[in-house]
């Protein structure tokens, strides 16, 4: 039912072999460099750049549009309904009813454009950040960087368990339909559902716990252990400078922008 | 969605949510112990696997958020819970932005700690076994998707009055959600009560 974001994980490529931690670190710069933009020229510039990196990383394009969709559908009101309200007074275009169009200005669309293009921009390079290792490898390499140890389980058990649990969803519905269940708007669906969430819950709970337990009496510490071991080679930084590199150098752009004047 | 994607509030809004994040979290963190790992994962991954859920609501499309659903059954470890949860959603599945993770998790988080203090203050009072916990936890989901929407609603007016069409929007979207949501956690809520309290924050 979810396709795992780490499917082609076992693909080769730069972006591939790139080191897990530096990968990580150097793309959140990226990204959070990319949404403090608020110029379209740099904002564009730099989709292209990103789009770059996942041509290098090999993903195909297929699943990441696939997944850009979705952002794309929630951006969809602002696309539309911005052009019309945002920056002051407009030209009035069309009268429906009690509500007046404005259209306020070929600013304004630039800007619902550009509020886009960053989401798009962000989300199509989680792909090449996470994408390109298996995810314990990644969860590992957060462990390297310091995050929080009781986050790090948290992250490295709720992945296993949104598995389980899906499955287990569908299985439910499955088992309800099998006994004559219909899904219809009103309260019996619902609390149905629910009792069936909560009984799944449960299982799901009791499981978690024997689990951990288990893994306790096995020695289970509480550190990640997987049989890779991370190593930094001159290839690692020239991806980090390249990649940092791009993301002060779009900041510096717009300071530069600001000394010449508007 | 209660989740907003990048790109559209500003840099110090969003940076303010981290800010806050990370506060609430080194508190609530220290609180949690390592035997509560499992729990609070599996209750995340459901918070997470809620979240597919879809339903049509006019032109676009909500998901259940189930804040309410952990504080219910977290208490204050709610919050590290709606974190992964924020983290994971944006991560995984591309809902929510990644500079948007810290006010993500205020917006959702928030509401589920002050739900579960109205969950804990509804169970002093005693109407009835598995009645107390389904009128609570009915108004303890209820609430917690609504000051969700309350808050987003607040931050996009900030931004500009330009936003307040867009906002409507998002509210209206949203109601069916607090209703739903209403009468998913208070039946589960019940639900455990009767079947494993041991579930709940707050057992009698």
């Amino acid at each position: 039912m979810i396709s795992e974001i780490d499917i082609y994980a076992g693909l080769s490529s730069p972006i591939h072999r790139w080191d897990p931690r530096l990968k990580v670190i150097s793309i959140i710069a990226l990204i959070f460099s990319i949404m403090l933009l608020y110029d379209l020229k740099l904002v564009i510039i730099s989709m292209l750049f990103a789009i770059i990196l996942v041509y290098i990383s090999r993903i195909p394009f297929s699943f990441v549009v696939g997944r850009l969709k979705w952002v794309f559908l929630f951006m969809m009101p602002f696309l539309i309904i911005l052009p019309f309200t945002f920056i002051g007074e407009g030209d009035e275009i069309a009268n429906i009813g009690s509500i007046t169009l404005n259209f306020r200005g070929i600013e304004s669309v630039e800007f619902a454009v550009m509020i886009v293009i960053k989401a798009l921009t962000s989300v199509m390079l989680i792909f090449p950040m996470i994408g390109t290792s298996r995810m314990d490898i990644t969860i590992k390499a957060l462990e390297d960087l310091h995050i929080p140890n009781k986050l790090v389980q948290m992250l490295a058990f709720t992945y296993r368990y949104i598995f389980v649990l899906s499955n287990e969803f569908v299985q439910m519905e499955r088992s309800l339909t099998s006994r004559g269940f219909k899904r219809g708007s009103n309260l019996y669906t619902i609390t149905t559902l629910s009792k069936a969430i909560a009984t799944l819950f449960v299982m799901s709970y009791e499981q978690a716990e024997r689990v951990f337990y288990a893994m306790r009496s096995k020695g289970y510490s509480g550190k990640i252990t997987t049989m890779h071991e991370f190593t930094l080679r001159p290839q690692d930084w020239f991806y980090t400078v390249v990649v940092c590199g791009f993301a002060i150098f779009v900041q510096v752009a717009v300071w530069y922008s600001t000394l010449e004047g508007t | 969605m209660v989740h907003i994607s990048d790109g559209i509030l500003a840099p110090w809004l969003w940076g303010s949510g981290w800010v806050i994040t990370a506060a609430i979290l080194a508190y609530t963190l220290s609180k949690m112990k390592i035997d509560d790992v499992p729990k609070i994962s599996v209750i995340t991954a459901a918070v997470f696997v809620a979240s597919l859920i879809h339903f049509q609501a006019g032109p676009t499309s909500v998901h259940l958020v189930l804040s309410g659903f952990a504080g219910v059954t977290l208490g204050i470890l709610a919050y590290p819970c709606i974190f992964i949860a924020v983290v994971m959603q944006a991560f995984l599945f591309q809902h929510g932005g990644v500079t948007t993770i810290g006010i993500n998790a205020v917006n959702m988080g928030v509401p589920a700690l002050i739900s579960f203090l109205i969950f804990k203050a509804g169970m002093k009072l005693n109407i009835g076994i598995s009645k107390n916990e389904i009128l609570f936890g009915a108004i303890a989901g209820g609430t917690a998707v609504a000051l969700a929407v309350l808050l987003l609603a607040i931050e996009l007016l900030v931004i500009g009055e330009e936003f307040t069409e867009v906002t409507t929007f998002v509210v209206a979207a949203h109601i069916p959600v607090i209703l739903a949501e209403a009468i998913f956690t208070g039946v589960i809520a019940g639900f455990f009560a009767t079947v494993k309290p041991e579930m709940l924050s707050i057992k009698r």
